[in-house]
């Protein structure tokens, strides 16, 4: 394995995130390339988490851009601070100063209110990590201003003039496959799939998060929530789920699983009414050995 | 880094490049070079860096991947590890050797269509065409003509060569559907005034006189899309399931059911980029062209779905001719529930761009009164009028 390689794995697990070699090796190519990184897995296997620990490793700050349906450019790029400028208008009433010179105060850089994208293109000094998370909820129509963005990373604003980044921004996107992206974007960036993890690696990310989870409770949990994804569920739980339940019980003094134990704490690994009925009846029918599964594929 | 790359590995990345796209990947052709400068980055001693290293430049979407990884195995098991000499002329790829199994229509697609025969034929050809036609870039090049003859053409009577016309047509205006629907905020004579736009227009005045305003546009509907896809449904149902693969693709908040004598979910099969990938993942769960209990199957979807799927911003629409063998009381309960929950309900029928049809079965008669609109979707042009019926 490349030193460097080795250095952002070794770096990320520094800071309690498990890795292993495809993460690491996409990290690293992202930042040696200087590309975009696409990530994509289901919910809560731990994609916006690369980006944090990528600026952690990094050292550099993180500039997040939440996507949602709707968002536009005045909201990622950057807007008139409008309410600053009438104030000033109204300040400036009667001072006799020609209209272009109004025009010029109100339309600079105090009155420019900088959103996500704009912020990590005229950030000085290191380049900061840019995470554009669940890009999938966005329109098209904005994922085709964000390619604009990331293949020349600057931006004109006609009344200022054009801000070109000095080092392109690590970019990350992430998305939960709710759409297809364009084949444009994917076109750009390096892609990443973070499946959910195997045992052996959930496990590991039990123990690494939250160290007052013993072994064998780790293994347990582990076993259930690999058991859990393989039914069919309306929304499979992640890792994000593994890690609430796995405090929830830590909080509760539990070494071990029991049925009622289960049954009890069942709210933080599903969050639908069915899926709950569901394995409460395998639960009622197997006991806890039913999701447990001592014979099951792959211990640790 | 520093020394020049042997020429080998230059060849052998664009050979596998292209061994990729022989497998169905779609690697765009400035590839090669990206996973040149990735092999670069890595160490190409190590086979499972190299693997990581060009996963990561190649594939592009999970369904890839196990194509990626086969693809890899077998290319790069017959070269040693270390890049061979420098004058060593790359093997072409194996034309001997069947390409993997795509995941694709080509084989489930027969069982699709079985029955079919002068239809199937035509969608065979228009599932297959899809593949090689998936640039966008060429949607423009349908004349102007062409369209206005497709459009208003109704979609049993197509011939085969109008297919890759309609197929381009179909998705574009799913898209500009998905668009509109889409769309936040309009220009208003009242409601929030819009800042931006005010002071543009007084700029030079001295002062604001003028206010502009915005308002926001009503967000948009959560779509469910109730296909009836049985056997009198065939000569249309195939057409609307490609008209809803490309609005799946589009728009986020649509669910697709389809019925016949069952119930089934299928927007996950819809998510296939291509449409020959749902044509052939929609073939192993629908029951196509079978019998039709509708009134069965909306009773079904208000039980196990409604609490999901049900609510004021939710327009369901029923893709279907409303021949049902089934009890026509139960589909007028089931439609009842519906509108309970304050849903729009929109019929689409493609029998009513007949001129001479009547809603006369007795499933028609009882959902007559009870949906909210009742419209043909008979040829491009109907879906292309949707949009009004699908504002909240």
């Amino acid at each position: 394995m490349r030193p460097e390689i080795r250095k952002i794995r070794d770096a990320m697990e520094a800071a309690h995130y498990v890795t292993d070699a495809p993460v690491a090796t996409a990290v690293h190519l992202a930042v040696t390339l200087g590309r975009p990184l696409l990530i994509e897995g289901h919910a809560g296997v731990g994609k916006t988490e690369v980006a944090k620990v990528l600026a952690a490793v990094q050292q550099t700050n993180l500039i997040r851009l939440q996507c949602y349906e709707g968002l536009d450019a005045a909201q990622a790029l950057y807007e008139w601070n409008y309410p600053k400028q009438l104030l000033r208008i109204k300040l400036e009433e009667g001072d006799g100063r020609p209209v272009e010179a109004r025009e010029a105060t109100i339309f600079s850089e105090p009155f420019l209110l900088k959103r996500p994208l704009l912020q990590a293109i005229a950030q000085p000094g290191p380049p900061p990590v840019l995470l554009i998370d669940e890009i999938d909820r966005a329109d098209e129509a904005f994922e085709a201003f964000l390619l604009e963005i990331l293949s020349d990373f600057q931006v004109t604003i006609p009344e200022v003039g054009t801000i070109r980044a000095a080092r392109p921004p690590h970019v990350v996107l992430t998305s939960n496959r709710t759409r297809e992206l364009t084949d444009a974007l994917r076109r750009r960036c390096l892609y990443l799939w973070i499946d959910f993890p195997a045992l052996d690696k959930e496990v590991r990310i039990i123990r690494a998060r939250l160290p007052g989870v013993n072994e064998r409770l780790a293994v347990e949990i582990g076993r259930v929530m690999q058991r859990l994804r393989r039914e069919r569920l309306a929304k499979l739980p992640g890792v994000a789920e593994t890690l609430d339940w796995a405090a929830a019980l830590a909080a509760l003094h539990a070494d071990h699983l029991d049925a009622d134990l289960v049954t009890e704490t069942l709210g933080c690994v599903l969050k639908d009414a069915d899926d709950v009925r569901k394995v409460e009846r395998l639960l009622a029918t197997g006991g806890v050995a039913a999701l447990v599964g001592t014979d099951g594929d792959g211990r640790p | 880094m520093d020394a020049p790359r042997p020429r080998s590995l230059d060849a052998a990345v664009v050979a596998f490049a292209a061994r990729l796209r022989a497998e169905g990947l779609e690697p765009p052709a400035g590839h090669a070079l990206v996973a040149l400068r990735a092999l670069e980055a890595v160490d190409v001693a190590d086979r499972e860096e190299t693997r990581l290293a060009l996963r990561a430049v190649f594939p592009s979407r999970p369904e890839e991947l196990p194509i990626f990884d086969r693809a890899f195995d077998r290319f790069w098991a017959a070269r040693p590890p270390r890049m061979p000499a420098v004058n060593e002329v790359p093997l072409p790829p194996d034309r001997r050797d069947p390409p993997v199994a795509r995941t694709d229509g080509a084989r489930a697609e027969p069982r699709v269509l079985a029955g079919l025969a002068p239809l199937a034929e035509t969608l065979r050809e228009w599932a297959e065409g899809e593949a090689a036609e998936d640039d966008d870039a060429r949607l423009d090049t349908a004349a102007l003509s062409d369209i206005e003859v497709v459009a208003e053409k109704d979609f049993s009577t197509f011939t085969p060569d109008e297919l890759p016309a309609i197929r381009r047509l179909t998705r574009r205006l799913a898209r500009r559907l998905a668009g509109r629907l889409g769309r936040r905020r309009v220009a208003g004579r009242r409601g929030a005034v819009d800042l931006r736009r005010t002071l543009r227009r007084n700029l030079g005045k001295g002062e604001v006189i003028e206010l502009a305003y915005r308002r926001r546009a009503p967000r948009p509907p959560r779509l469910v899309v109730l296909c009836d896809v049985s056997g009198s449904m065939d000569l249309y149902s195939r057409f609307l399931v490609q008209f809803l693969h490309a609005l799946a693709g589009a728009f986020a908040g649509l669910e697709v059911f389809t019925f016949s004598t069952r119930l089934t979910r299928v927007t996950p099969c819809l998510r296939a980029r291509s449409f020959a990938q749902s044509l052939a993942a929609l073939a192993t769960v629908t029951d196509w062209s079978g019998g039709t209990r509708i009134g069965e199957c909306i009773d079904r979807f208000v039980r196990e779905w409604g609490r999901r799927h049900l609510g004021r911003r939710t327009v369901v629409i029923i893709l279907s001719d409303g021949w049902d063998t089934g009890d026509p009381d139960l589909l007028a309960g089931a439609l009842s529930a519906i509108r309970r929950r304050g849903s729009r309900l929109v019929w689409l029928n493609p029998l009513l761009g007949q001129p001479d049809y009547a809603p006369e079965t007795r499933g028609m008669a009882a959902a007559l009164p009870l949906v909210h609109a009742f419209l043909p979707a008979h040829n491009l042009a109907s879906l292309a009028r949707l949009e009004r019926a699908l504002r909240i």
